[in-house]
């Protein structure tokens, strides 16, 4: 005979205020399997945890109910609760009577009562059926793939591999680095940011437990947590690396210019290029768009040059496979296209430009050698105007979110500037100065005061061109007056956007992401560095907009995930799980095809009854299976059972409403 | 034959007669009969949507319904004011079909509101609809040599989800078809800004201060002459430039005219057909420089480089 014990949450206010908990608890104990019941104000507290245990014992109860919040958040704890009874944890149900009963139904108590009532009385019914299961033990490949080589994905890959577990770094462009190697100066410290980056870079080179494949892309993922395959496109480089010196003469001979993606388009690189001079790995790759070897087949004068003999234009793209057990996406971001704001002249007037635009001019390896300039006559500018927040919340034009580090840069850059022109003086359109972080106000405070800089507070709202002036009219907000301020610069603080191909990395790595392109974490205060995907985790911007630090301590913490996944030699999984019955299975396997985790396969069995012709049965691989139960739905001969929500349990759950 | 509703407005019919003689004339040439909507009645322009929306939205209602009566499928109107009052209740009244229904029900005995006919401003209409090839072909006298500023105004492309035509900030319609007649539009940044509307007869030094940097502006682009698409804009910066010029301290001399007298122009129409005499600033100086030759801008002499192609070779 069933004896179920029943515990009913107030969950504070939140359930008590809308449903009257102790004529629930009453009509709990009107069911005849219910043994004990009672309510408490907060279940999942340590004493509440207490009642729990002390009633398993002490009333020999065979399941419990706990009518509470969502299973989502404490089914977890319950759980535990009961095996440290010596319980199986999997007796519990959970009635969730807080999100689809009093949070929902505020305005009537009776029958938020009522329908809590209800929802026990389905648990307690589905509880009887409850099966005793025991956790799954699946192996785990200990190697981690890492998406991305900025610096999130940088420090990712060096806390996991320092943790000696092997890492396999990819990273779309010839050299790692990412959109920090781009910059001169880092807030709130004016470190120089080559100068903390480059030695990193050259860590994750000489690591013993780091693969680098730079100039590659993932382009499938299968499998599961623990037990993933990837396959990388290392492409074509046309350049034998293990016998390059990176010496630089092919380049320095090339004949084919092309704008400089590393420098924004402000100079020009070459076809055969290595991006940088700190890059690393410091061996150049051809641009097979630009070479005319490889278009027209005319020229070679790199492989004439090359000593080593390093250059190969007959290297084709090589896919190759790494069996991993965890993966950290680090894509980072791209700058919003600020196209729509025509009232600024955008692509109409040369002398605007973005910020990643002036950070090149004023790197000290930058194209102009550290002194910013005006696009249109190379002239140093005197008058520079900053806008920030374009396209940053915006709803009409841009987006809605704030992107973070604008005001903090931008205030570095009226630094920059002051430091690198010294008669010139800074303008500054703000909205807002959000400068939240350690020592940021102080550094906005610095710069404002070494600068002199003069800020506006108000959007700026047109841009026109009088002489060769720009002159940038917006509303000082503070005077409550439209101001006009003339420039011989403009330099707009462009949004963080997603980086371009998140989606489609998306939609092959299967996880989800937002409107924008930003990929979406698991839970957005609890769990900030997890996907909804077993195994997947998320670094740096690609998530959401952040700064240096911020994108440093979410790798740091996606690496103590890694770390944390691979710490036994098998991984736990929950065993709530498809069953096939082979008796009943007539391998139709129309759950093969509607398995979304392809974790359903077919076998041959002998058919029995002393035939020893073999029969199609389906197969489930137990460390695939996400218990989603499309095919327990799908089988017409009801071969297909789902531990932990058996037909059984489900019609109990029926009958008792 | 393409067959249009015209819808004049007020000032077609008043102070701005010259548009509404030279848009027939341009018409002609373009093979467009226009149809003036009967019984037509005021858009309700800035005073209706003070009083209240539902009368706001009553008036314009009834030209739509009107204009549903024949059979052509758009209304082409030529006041900006007007064009921006009848497309917003267009798109109000689409895209919510109760209060449709609701202001439907005022001006019952009018007849139903379906929605049918297009709303374009004859700006629209020429671009869209005409199109600058076409244009270009009836042009028996280009218009070379005139440096030309066009000004939208706020009204032609604005908003834009309500007009969903060319750029809100950065409209280049009219610059096109001023390049298909044959003249060369200016550089030039206060094409949609205020010229301060109304005002002119409110608060006239609003109007003085804004008009002042629109005509400043053009000046400073090279312009001989302003091309605008509104009767208001029109009567701004002609009718006050004297004002202007004087609050400035100095000569603009810059004449209006509307798009539809510089495609008569060049379409063939004689200088007196353009109604010289309905202008404050006289036109005739800024025409006599049609036929002059027009420096090259000198890094369009050079050959670019770089710039088309996205690499080169030394």
């Amino acid at each position: 005979m069933a004896r179920v014990g029943v515990f009913v949450c107030f969950c504070g206010a939140n359930i008590g205020d809308f449903v009257d908990v102790p004529a629930v608890v009453e009509e709990a104990k009107k069911i005849k399997e219910v043994k004990y019941a009672i309510d408490y104000k907060y279940v999942c507290s340590d004493p509440g945890q207490q009642m729990i245990r002390d009633a398993i014992v002490q009333q020999r109860l065979t399941s419990v109910v706990v009518a509470a919040c969502s299973p989502r958040m404490h089914e977890k704890t319950f759980r535990k609760a009961l095996s440290d009874a010596g319980m199986n944890p999997y007796l519990l149900e959970v009635a969730n009577i807080r999100e689809h009963s009093s949070w929902v139904h505020q305005k009537n108590k009776k029958a938020a009562t009522g329908k809590s009532s209800d929802l026990i009385r389905m648990a307690v019914a589905k509880s009887i059926a409850n099966e005793q299961l025991h956790e799954i033990s699946v192996p785990v490949t200990k190697r981690a793939l890492v998406i991305g080589g900025g610096i999130a994905g940088i420090q990712a890959a060096l806390d996991i591999a320092d943790a000696r577990i092997p890492v396999v770094l990819v990273e779309k462009s010839p050299s790692i680095g990412g959109k920090m190697a781009q910059l001169d100066e880092t807030f709130p410290t004016l470190d120089c940011s080559q100068c903390i980056l480059t030695p990193k870079m050259v860590d994750v080179a000489s690591h013993p437990f780091i693969e680098l494949l730079p100039y590659s892309e993932v382009i499938e993922l299968d499998g599961y947590v623990g037990n993933y395959k990837a396959k990388i496109k290392r492409k074509a480089s046309y350049v034998n690396f293990d016998t390059c010196t990176g010496c630089g003469a092919c380049w320095l001979k090339c004949p084919v210019k092309v704008p400089n993606e590393f420098n924004m388009g402000i100079d020009k690189r070459k076809a055969i290029y290595s991006p940088f001079p700190q890059a690393v790995p410091n061996k150049p790759v051809i641009d097979a768009e630009h070479c005319t070897m490889l278009i027209k087949g005319k020229c070679g004068i790199c492989a004439k040059v090359c000593e080593k003999g390093s250059i190969d234009y007959t290297m084709q793209d090589e896919i190759v496979e790494r069996e991993i057990g965890a993966v950290v996406v680090a894509t980072g971001y791209d700058l919003w296209d600020p196209k729509p704001y025509e009232e600024y002249g955008v692509g109409r007037f040369k002398d605007i430009i973005n910020s990643l635009e002036f950070e090149r001019m004023v790197s000290a390896n930058g194209p102009t050698g550290g002194v910013p300039v005006r696009p249109s006559d190379g002239k140093v500018p005197k008058n520079v105007v900053f806008i920030q927040c374009v396209g940053s919340r915006d709803e009409a034009k841009g987006i809605e979110y704030c992107s973070k580090i604008c005001c903090m840069y931008t205030a570095k850059h009226t630094l920059l500037l002051h430091h690198k022109v010294q008669d010139s003086h800074a303008y500054v359109f703000y909205m807002d100065i959000r400068a939240a972080g350690k020592g940021y106000e102080e550094f906005v405070k610095r710069a404002q005061v070494e600068t002199g800089a003069t800020y506006l507070r108000g959007r700026a709202s047109k841009i026109y061109k009088k002489g060769d002036k720009l002159m940038v009219q917006g509303e000082d907000a503070q005077i409550g007056q439209v101001v006009e301020v003339e420039a011989d610069l403009v330099v707009l603080a462009t949004a963080i956007y997603p980086y371009k191909d998140n989606p489609d990395l998306a939609r092959l790595l299967g996880i989800s992401y937002d409107k924008y392109g930003f990929l979406s974490e698991a839970h957005p205060k609890l769990r900030p560095v997890e996907t909804a995907k077993a195994g997947i985790f998320l670094a740096g911007c690609t998530q959401a907009p952040k700064d240096i630090p911020d994108s440093v301590a979410q790798a740091s913490a996606t690496a103590a995930k890694v770390c944390g996944l691979f710490a036994g030699d098998t991984m736990k999984k929950d065993p709530m799980i498809a069953h096939v019955n082979n008796e009943f299975c007539t391998g139709c396997q129309n759950c093969v095809n509607v398995c979304p985790y392809q974790a359903i396969v077919t076998e041959e069995i002998p058919l029995g009854y002393g035939f020893k012709e073999l029969r199609t049965v389906a197969k489930i691989n137990e460390g695939v299976c996400q218990g989603c139960g499309s095919c327990v739905a799908i089988c017409r001969s009801m071969a297909i059972d789902l531990a932990g929500f058996t037909d059984m349990q489900i019609i109990n759950e029926i009958v008792a409403i | 034959m393409t067959k249009l509703t015209y819808f004049p407005g007020c000032s077609a019919h008043g102070t701005s007669e010259e548009f509404d003689s030279t848009l027939k004339l341009v018409m002609k040439s373009l093979d467009v009969e226009m149809e003036e909507l009967p019984d037509w009645n005021c858009c309700g322009a800035t005073s209706a949507h003070v009083m209240t929306e539902n009368f706001a939205l009553a008036l314009p209602l009834r030209n739509l319904v009107l204009a549903e009566r024949l059979p052509n499928k758009t209304m082409g109107i030529a006041c900006a004011s007007c064009y921006s009052r009848m497309k917003s209740t267009k798109v109000e009244m689409d895209s919510h079909p109760e209060l449709a229904k609701k202001i439907n029900s005022t001006i019952v005995e009018e007849g139903e509101y379906h929605g049918d006919v297009d709303v374009k401003s004859m700006l629209q209409f020429f671009y869209e609809d005409i199109g600058t090839d076409a244009i270009a072909e009836k042009v028996t006298y280009p218009l070379k040599g005139l440096k030309i500023a066009c000004y939208y105004g706020c009204l032609l492309t604005r908003p834009k989800n309500v007009t969903q035509f060319d750029s809100p900030e950065y409209p280049m319609s009219m610059d096109r078809i001023m390049e298909a007649l044959g003249a060369t539009p200016t550089a030039f940044d206060f094409k949609t800004e205020c010229c301060g509307a109304s005002f002119s007869i409110s608060d006239t030094e609003i109007v003085l201060s804004l008009s002042g940097t629109i005509l400043e502006m053009a000046k400073e682009s090279g312009a001989h002459a302003i091309v605008v698409a509104c009767p208001l804009c029109q009567s701004n910066l002609d009718m006050r430039q004297p004002d202007i010029e004087k609050r400035a301290g100095k000569k603009y001399e810059i004449p209006i005219l509307y798009i539809t007298q510089l495609m008569a122009l060049a379409f063939g129409y004689p200088m007196k057909d353009l109604m010289p005499a309905k202008h404050i600033i006289p036109i005739e100086p800024a025409l006599a420089h049609i036929g002059e030759e027009i420096e090259t801008p000198e890094e369009k002499k050079k050959p670019k480089k770089a710039v088309t192609a996205e690499s080169e070779v030394e």
